[in-house]
């Protein structure tokens, strides 16, 4: 796009200063537009998967159903809990929105089209998707009421234990990659599969380490059947508690952005990315952002039917899963495929 | 070497975000005032609880679990830390640089074991 | 020009929110300035080209040693009033401590600079390997010529963990209600459950 601004008589400077920006609207509006679809898109499924028939009044089927919730949040009234650390209570969904927008930055929409191809994007999305945990502890802190406060803690150590797997599963992926830059992930998945097949996820090594991903990822973004902070049952709304108008729906923009942002890393880190599922040449003259897209919407789908379909974890089997399960597998898949690919010579001149 | 123009965006996004959510939060509550449904009341601005007064500060001890969990968790993910270098790296260190990981690993899996053993990863 | 000022900006705001740490009344504050400082370092890190020691300085800092912070903070609920009354008394003491650690490191500094302390020299910084990224070039020194302290930082975390279990875990196995996965899915019907055909009037005997 520099060039573009370029070749209309401007400075180099100024136009690269116009063309991030522009592509960081780029990323950042649609986003916004593509969850207030997903919302739609869950409710939808959810409402099938029930036998009703979800939001279809607002516009033609409901389409516009998020929009008109956005309005009538964003017209509401803000309410500061009086007991409430004020500053740090609006804060918190700031922060919430900053840090699930800020992960797409690095995300690669095709072999060019990457806002900060950086040599460590793998590691940036995790160091930011650590930073959420920030906006949930400082929601239910400030807030001074019960069930927030419960509920931050809550999410608290159900995050970090799933980062700890999440950290293990990347480590797998990136033996085989031999590199944490996004494109480069994707591209070492070229043919992967017999020649043929661009994925990791037809390799039998890495295989369960997708399907423990697919699950981690379930649980860092707090999705069912791991909604414990936000279980109403026993926690009101929990860290949302005490939340009205915009601030509150900050907090759902940003679940979704992240769950969202889930998505895309299952379908860069397992599914090839912005490649065709197939390495055949016809199919490179679809736009990989179309593929990409159709992959997360994929997973989005997968997401949806399993909130709509499996009970609530308890608080007890989720940490077991975390810590007792997923935790020694992982560990034990970065032997095997560290001592698999050493031992076929997949780094030629090391052995 | 590093190419810090690909940082530049990130810090570029950084300020957009930081922007944008602070005007969704503030925006609102302007309107909110402008508009007219801006009505605090003393009922509306307690905090919530089942229908009466709080019996207690809200911000109670909790359970030391939580630090386990979060101890626990720095540990392996230092871990996680030096094995992201090690997975780029292992066609220079070779079977070196395999060896001594598998060893840390091994040292690592007693601590594991350990803290499985004496049911420090049991949440009751 | 954008480096220099991205410099200043982020030491800036490392050293204010230092400072806050210090300066904030209420200990969750002053943690949340801390993870504001940690933040800008990483910032900081990125500028000297030190990428990946950037991303591990969120990832552990920011993402873990500042959640237990934040939990012990939280956990121990401190008083702040009472915490306050000490300050005066114990004021002069901290004066004192920080008097001594400035005395030290002004000496140390101005030693080093005379060049008059030959204690031990620097092995020649080694060149980074051509054509690799940084990380690359932390792992290929790390694990083999460094290979040695890197088990000992094993050793280390290892202690760490028994170190914290000791002093934290309370054996509860006895009391609590546990649930056993494998023997909840190992149960069959035949366990539970028996077929009878009583005789009308009689009822079944258990």
């Amino acid at each position: 796009m520099t060039e573009f601004f370029v070749s209309l008589g401007m400075a180099y400077g100024a136009a690269w200063f116009l063309a991030t920006v522009l592509g960081i609207l780029l990323i950042a509006l649609p986003l916004m537009l593509a969850v207030a679809m997903v919302i739609y898109v869950d409710r939808k499924v959810w409402a099938a998967v029930a036998l009703r028939r979800g939001p279809n009044v607002v516009g033609p089927f409901g389409l516009l159903q998020s929009f008109a919730d956005g309005l009538k949040v964003f017209l509401q009234e803000t309410i500061v809990p009086s007991a409430a650390n004020r500053g740090l209570f609006l804060i918190a969904p700031i922060i919430t929105f900053t840090v699930a927008l800020l992960g797409w930055a690095v995300v690669p929409f095709g072999p060019e089209a990457v806002l900060a191809d950086i040599n460590v994007g793998l590691l940036y999305i995790l160091a930011v998707s650590s930073l959420g945990v920030y906006g949930v502890v400082i929601a239910g802190w400030a807030s001074n009421s019960k069930y927030p406060f419960f509920s931050a803690l809550r999410a608290a150590a159900q995050m970090i234990s799933y980062e700890v797997s999440i950290g293990f599963i990347i480590v797998c992926v990136i033996l085989w990659a031999g590199t944490f830059n996004m494109n480069g992930i994707i591209a070492a998945q070229q043919g992967h599969g017999l020649g043929v097949i661009n994925a990791f996820v037809v390799n039998p090594l890495l295989f369960p380490l997708f399907v423990m991903f697919l699950i981690s990822a379930l649980a860092e973004t707090a999705r069912a059947p791991f909604d414990l902070t936000e279980a109403e049952s026993e926690l009101v709304a929990g860290y949302q508690t005490e939340y009205s108008s915009m601030s509150f729906a900050l907090f759902w923009l940003g679940e979704y952005a992240n769950v969202l942002l889930m998505c895309a890393l299952l379908a860069i880190l397992f599914f090839g990315g912005w490649l065709p599922p197939v390495d055949w040449a016809p199919l490179y003259l679809v736009p990989g952002w179309i593929w990409l897209f159709a992959k997360i919407f994929f997973f989005f789908f997968v997401f949806s039917l399993i909130k709509a379909t499996v009970p609530r974890f308890r608080y007890d089997q989720l940490m077991r899963l975390g810590w007792k399960v997923f935790l020694p597998l992982s560990l034990f898949f970065i032997v095997i495929n560290s001592g698999w690919l050493m031992a076929t010579g997949h780094f030629g001149a090391g052995s | 070497m590093v190419d810090l123009s690909q940082y530049l965006p990130i810090l570029i996004f950084l300020v957009i975000a930081l922007g944008l959510s602070t005007l969704f939060v503030f925006l609102p509550m302007a309107t909110a005032r402008l508009t007219g449904v801006y009505n605090p009341t003393a009922e509306k601005l307690s905090e919530y609880e089942c229908g009466f007064p709080a019996f207690e500060d809200a911000r109670s001890q909790f359970d030391v679990k939580f630090y386990l969990v979060a101890i626990s968790f720095i540990i392996f993910d230092l871990e996680a830390a030096f094995l992201f270098p090690w997975a780029v790296s292992l066609g220079v260190t070779g079977w070196v640089g395999w060896t001594g990981m598998m060893i840390f690993l091994g040292i690592l899996a007693i601590g594991l074991a350990y803290e499985w053993k004496i049911g420090a990863l049991d949440w009751d | 020009m954008i480096q220099l000022f991205a410099f200043y900006m982020f030491a800036t705001i490392v050293i204010l929110a230092a400072v806050m740490v210090i300066l904030a009344r209420n200990p969750v504050h002053s943690v949340l300035w801390l993870i504001l400082a940690f933040f800008n370092a990483a910032g900081l890190m990125v500028l000297v080209g030190a990428e990946f020691v950037a991303v591990l300085l969120v990832i552990v800092y920011v993402g873990a040693v500042a959640v237990l912070f934040l939990f012990v903070v939280m956990m121990l609920d401190i008083d702040v009033a009472s915490m306050r009354a000490g300050f005066v008394r114990n004021a002069p003491l901290g004066f004192a401590v920080a008097l001594v650690l400035l005395a030290e490191m002004v000496l140390g500094f101005g030693a080093y600079r005379a060049g008059g302390l030959a204690l031990g020299t620097p092995a020649a910084p080694s060149q980074a390997l051509p054509g690799l990224s940084n990380i690359q070039n932390v792992g290929a020194l790390l694990y083999t010529r460094y290979v040695f302290l890197f088990e000992m930082a094993g050793l280390i975390l290892l202690v760490a963990m028994i170190g914290a279990i000791v002093l934290t875990h309370r054996d509860r196995r006895g009391s609590a209600a546990r649930q056993d996965i494998a023997r909840q899915i190992g149960r069959k019907p035949v366990d539970a459950t028996v077929m009878t055909r009583p005789k009308v009037g009689e009822g079944v005997e258990l």
